[in-house]
């Protein structure tokens, strides 16, 4: 395309082509990826005096408020709280404390690297996904640990554990979409990272980690249950501590006697929708504004 | 990327650029969104608000084999074609095309780590600037040889001196075995010895056959290693073409016009020796003028300055005072400076001008010349020109030369 005195104009090519283009940016920077993960792992844990326990600090902070607040709550309700809830909640935890994590990594990783990026040439995707893949490595500990520590807690092996990595890569792809899009936010608007750490901190109140959305009454769980956070965690904690088979709807009954659905399998496909599209969306909204990145960072 | 011919191509590449303040937090989204919307925003080829053209109609290629400089002085929009080689900043207008693997000797100890090793920051750096692992592995040992930091090499970076630093960034960039090279101004890192080391190394890299761009300011290297080159002035080309006439054009808009109601007009500056100036060896230069005999006073003196020009600093005076050489009452003349060039090997000027005995500043300047010193005798200490001045021709009478050595200024 050609402006009226013959001087060429950058072109734009559909979402498809920007997708293609960011496949093959990967496949050929794959290497930078990794090592950029590695950089940031060996940096956290360089100079951390706890060394690698700083991969289950933050589950494990997560899981005592957690049990906590369902003491408190038990408490109120006249109930106590069982090794099950417990599992549920250290489940849930590590899985909230990788979204967390990823995300508060995430959202600055480009500005982070501002001197990279005005400097040298490769394909920014590389950035944010590498901060994601560094947050793996520390769930990966955080998750071992919680290995040992389930069978304690009368956990047993069931069919359905095999639930376990297809929720684990739907929690990676909406975490990638989330990073992916709040890292060039943040670049462009330096007011992101700041709003995202409110949300975070927050946040956890919004998503069932420390309870189940059938506690929160038929009307409440149904708000919950929009949470595309919330099929994955659920999902965990049911397929892992209950034996629940992800394909069957499951109710249970309130101590009011109302009926309120727990699980639905439907849910699974929602969230799917959620990390795709949002994937999707961010990938290329991502890929579109990366020439403009060494100007605005 | 093998079987396309590597290359450059720049056609019509322009790059506007805002200048002053960027608003960047999400308050100034929504009136910016509005005013998109409406169609209210500027156009890719207009210029808005406080935005201007850094570089305008750029064109230019480079092929296999070619070295193109690109010099100009700052702001010229030297910088913003290198990072749009590097693909660092997209063209507004225009297409810039870089076919094959870029590899950038530009300032990267930028992008170290101060945390990690000097080990682990080569691997890291190898494989931003796109080095397979296996590669880097290979030239590892070479890498930490070049820098001369082998005994540091698993030391966090952040205890290295800043000198050892931009050495090991210079070492992981020059060992890369890209398929089209970009070099900026990078000859300032390290010490005299490392300076040499690494302007070695870039020679073998340019020589390699490779298309290569270099921009500096140091007109000496240009001189030596570009078979092209061309001159940016405020975004645009002033010049393309051979290399010496680029740097005579951007040399010549540094000169000041000379005054023609002067006591002495000075017309022209030549260097007349033949061939080409070795490091130590004699240079004869012939400055032509006419004395305006109802303005002149008889006290007029003509100087010539050699001057650096890496850093610009005056090295010499000679003056006919000096030389105790006579200028006519009235007339044309021609002086011969005869200068035994003891300085290191680089780009010299040289600069005429009108002065009054005993008095300091010029009361009027000249035209000047450049001179290019190649690498010759070694040469050591402050600046000895024994410089010898003479009348060549006078129009009445023939003056003998004055054999007396004068002794000039020292750097």
């Amino acid at each position: 395309m050609t402006d009226a005195a013959g001087v060429l104009v950058p072109r734009r090519q559909g979402p498809l082509g920007d997708l293609r283009e960011v496949a093959s940016d990967l496949r050929s920077f794959r290497e930078l990826m990794f090592e950029f993960a590695r950089r940031d792992i060996r940096i956290r844990y360089k100079q951390a005096v706890m060394g690698f326990g700083w991969a289950i600090f933050m589950p494990i902070l997560i899981v005592i408020s957690g049990v906590l607040i369902r003491v408190a709550m038990g408490q109120a309700a006249g109930a106590g709280v069982g090794h099950a809830d417990i599992a549920g909640i250290a489940l849930k935890g590590v899985g909230w404390a990788f979204f967390a994590g990823a995300v508060t990594f995430g959202t600055t990783v480009l500005t982070s690297n501002h001197n990279l990026i005005s400097k040298v040439y490769f394909p920014r995707e590389v950035l944010p996904l590498a901060a994601i893949l560094a947050q793996t490595f520390d769930t990966g500990i955080g998750l071992l640990a919680l290995l040992l520590l389930l069978p304690f807690l009368g956990v047993t092996v069931h069919v359905t554990l095999l639930w376990v990595p297809v929720l684990l890569a739907l929690l990676w792809l909406l975490t990638a979409a989330v990073v992916v899009f709040l890292s060039c936010a943040n670049l462009f608007f330096r007011d992101v990272k700041y709003i995202v750490q409110v949300v975070l901190t927050f946040g956890i109140l919004f998503t069932p980690v420390f309870y189940e959305p059938a506690m929160m009454g038929p009307r409440g769980a149904l708000l919950m249950w929009l949470n595309p956070l919330t099929p994955i965690l659920e999902g965990l904690r049911l397929s892992v501590v209950q034996g629940h088979s992800l394909l069957e709807p499951l109710t249970t009954v309130t101590r009011q006697g109302v009926e309120v659905a727990a699980w639905h399998p439907a849910s699974l496909l929602y969230t799917a929708a959620w990390a795709l599209l949002g994937l999707f969306i961010a990938v290329v909204v991502f890929h579109r504004s990366q020439p403009a990145f060494a100007e605005n960072v | 990327m093998s079987d396309i011919e590597p290359g450059i191509e720049f056609d019509r590449v322009w790059k506007k650029f805002q200048r002053g303040e960027r608003h960047d937090s999400l308050r100034d989204l929504i009136p910016a969104t509005v005013r998109r919307l409406t169609g209210r925003g500027v156009r890719r080829t207009e210029l808005g608000h406080d935005q201007f053209w850094a570089v305008r109609d750029v064109s230019f290629e480079v092929r296999s084999g070619d070295v193109l400089g690109i010099i100009g002085r700052n702001g010229a929009g030297k910088s913003t074609i290198l990072k749009t080689l590097t693909r660092i900043l997209p063209p507004t207008l225009g297409r810039a095309e870089v076919r094959g693997r870029v590899g950038a000797l530009i300032e990267i100890a930028a992008g170290f780590h101060q945390d990690l090793t000097g080990r682990e920051n080569v691997f890291l750096q190898g494989a931003i600037m796109g080095m397979p692992k296996s590669l880097i592995r290979e030239r590892f040992d070479d890498i930490v040889d070049f820098a001369g930091i082998a005994p540091f090499i698993d030391t966090p970076v952040k205890r290295y001196s800043s000198g050892m630093n931009a050495r090991l960034g210079f070492a992981i960039a020059a060992h890369l075995s890209p398929d089209v090279l970009i070099i900026d101004e990078v000859l300032a890192v390290g010490d005299f010895e490392f300076q040499q080391r690494a302007f070695g190394r870039m020679k073998e890299l340019a020589r390699s056959g490779i298309p290569v761009v270099v921009v500096s300011h140091q007109l000496d290297r240009i001189a030596e290693l570009c078979t092209e080159a061309i001159l940016m002035e405020r975004g645009e080309v002033k010049f393309a073409g051979p290399t010496s006439e680029a740097i005579e054009r951007y040399l010549a808009v540094e000169q000041a016009p000379s005054n023609p109601d002067s006591p002495v007009v000075l017309e022209s500056i030549r260097v007349v020796t033949a061939g080409e100036v070795r490091s130590g060896g004699v240079v004869r230069i012939v400055v032509e003028g006419r004395v305006n005999g109802e303005r002149a006073t008889g006290r007029e003196i003509v100087t010539v300055a050699l001057r650096s020009l890496e850093n610009g600093r005056m090295l010499s005076t000679i003056t006919t005072d000096h030389g105790e050489v006579q200028l006519p009452r009235a007339g044309a003349f021609a002086l011969e400076f005869v200068l035994e060039m003891n300085v290191p090997a680089g780009l010299y000027g040289l600069d005429s001008s009108v002065r009054l005995k005993e008095r300091r500043g010029d009361i009027a300047s000249g035209p000047g010349a450049h001179l290019q010193v190649l690498e010759g005798r070694p040469f050591e200490g402050v600046v000895q020109t024994n410089a010898q001045v003479s009348l060549a021709s006078a129009p009445e009478e023939r003056t003998a030369p004055a054999l007396q050595p004068t002794r000039s200024g020292t750097a």
